[in-house]
């Protein structure tokens, strides 16, 4: 024990002194610092998890973003294409069909002209027919006639006759 | 004012001081039952007050200690550092708040023998002396029972000898080597400055300013409660005044203690 009045030290409230400090920083441990730095250890991890997770989310979200982007660029660049296959398909069968209808147009013209020409061409052949025939009808009683009025009367009493056999 | 005794034993060569122990229980008790306040409940997800306090304080002591350390390095000494702070901080603010002293106006002898504890048979027949010629005169003999455990160099001298030897014990197991050569660093000759200042200088200045802050502020609250009503304003300030200078005290031993920790444990 150092006495100096107000300043001594006594061996044995030192030893009690060291005691219970001991005591107290292992209950200190005990009952603080090693549940708190636990569940603050797990705040940081839980934190430094959120943190990852958001940040794999936002490059999940960016890379499917651009993944919708490619795939609506390729889908209407698709459908730029149909639409001009199709509208090209379109022309061209419109294209194809009054084609073809003008020929057909054309042909059935061709048939009603060669028909019509066909058709003349037979009257004109009838016709032409006819009229040797007339002709020559008309010559034998021209010449007939002169040959003999009495005859000729005859023959057109009988012509005449014929006429009415025929009417 | 008459002189302060206090009551003492003797066990097994050793002298106690009661009042002392008393308060050493009492303020270890304190912090105990804080922590275990501040630590129910504790959740890993949004902390409540308590947790938010208790969560301060550690960021609070970890800070202390990263100005000298890395932070793995500071993490190991958060412990003892909190401990000591709230230990030495609560310690400081239980004087401040209550004084309890007894005047004896008779002293039994079981009573005369446990104020008279001395290392000498002179010493203590010269207390005894001084205490019965008080008694003759009418005068009271004072003991403080209630006082902060800091006020007594005991207490500070104990905890500042178990943190610098806590220290030199870190420098030693760290590296055997590095820590004897560091006595004779820049330049040998230094030695025996190194020597001083870790064997007198930090043992006497550590325990010696938290004591003296402490001891003569409670002189000082002891002394103007008997100086009575006049001086109440004083006391108000000086008691204000006290409780910063506990926080301060208590803000500086722990500092020191990791600037001590981190020159035994840090590479230069």
């Amino acid at each position: 024990m150092l006495d100096f009045g107000a300043i001594s030290l006594e061996g044995g409230t030192m030893l009690f002194q060291l005691i219970v400090f001991l005591v107290l920083i292992f209950l200190v441990s005990r009952f603080a610092m090693k549940p708190a730095m636990a569940v603050m250890e797990k705040r940081r991890q839980h934190v430094a998890n959120e943190i990852e997770t958001a940040e794999r989310s936002r490059q999940e979200a960016e890379a499917l973003l651009a993944e919708q982007r490619r795939l609506l660029d390729e889908a209407r660049l698709e459908a730029k294409e149909i639409l001009d296959r199709v509208t090209k398909q379109a022309n061209d069968e419109a294209a194809r069909i009054v084609e073809e209808a003008k020929a057909s147009a054309d042909r059935l013209k061709a048939e009603a002209r060669a028909e019509l020409a066909r058709e003349v061409e037979k009257a004109k052949a009838e016709l032409r027919d006819q009229m040797a025939g007339l002709s020559v009808m008309l010559a034998s009683k021209i010449i007939e006639k002169e040959l003999d009025e009495a005859a000729q009367k005859a023959s057109i009493d009988q012509f005449l006759k014929q006429v009415g056999d025929r009417l | 004012m008459g002189h302060h005794y206090s009551p003492r034993f003797e066990w097994a060569g050793m002298v106690f001081d009661i009042p002392t122990m008393i308060m050493t229980v009492v303020t270890s008790l304190i912090v105990f039952l804080l922590i275990l306040g501040l630590t129910r409940n504790l959740t890993a997800g949004v902390p409540g007050g308590a947790q938010n306090f208790l969560e301060w304080l550690i960021e609070f002591v970890k800070g202390i200690a990263m100005n000298f350390m890395d932070a793995k390095t500071a993490a190991k000494f958060v412990t003892l550092g909190l401990t000591l702070f709230l230990y030495i901080l609560i310690g400081n603010q239980l004087g401040v708040i209550l004084n309890v002293n007894t005047a004896h106006y008779e002293v039994s002898e079981s009573f005369m023998d446990m104020l008279t504890v001395s290392n000498t048979a002179e010493e203590a027949a010269e207390k005894r002396a001084h205490i019965e010629h008080e008694l003759a005169e009418g005068h009271p003999i004072h003991v403080a029972w209630w006082k902060s455990p800091t006020a007594t160099a005991s207490v500070t001298f104990t905890l500042a000898i178990f943190v610098l030897l806590y220290a030199h014990y870190l420098g030693l197991k760290k590296g055997p080597g590095s820590y004897f050569k560091h006595y004779f660093e820049p330049n040998p000759g230094i030695f025996p400055l190194h020597v001083l200042e870790e064997f007198v200088i930090k043992p006497l200045t550590l325990p010696l300013r938290l004591f003296g802050n402490i001891f003569a502020g409670e002189v000082l609250i002891v002394f103007l409660l008997s100086a009575g009503l006049l001086a109440s304003p004083a006391l108000a300030v000086w008691l204000a005044y006290s409780v910063f200078v506990g926080a301060i005290q208590a803000f500086i031993f722990t500092t020191l203690t990791m600037v001590y920790i981190s020159q035994k444990v840090s590479h230069h």
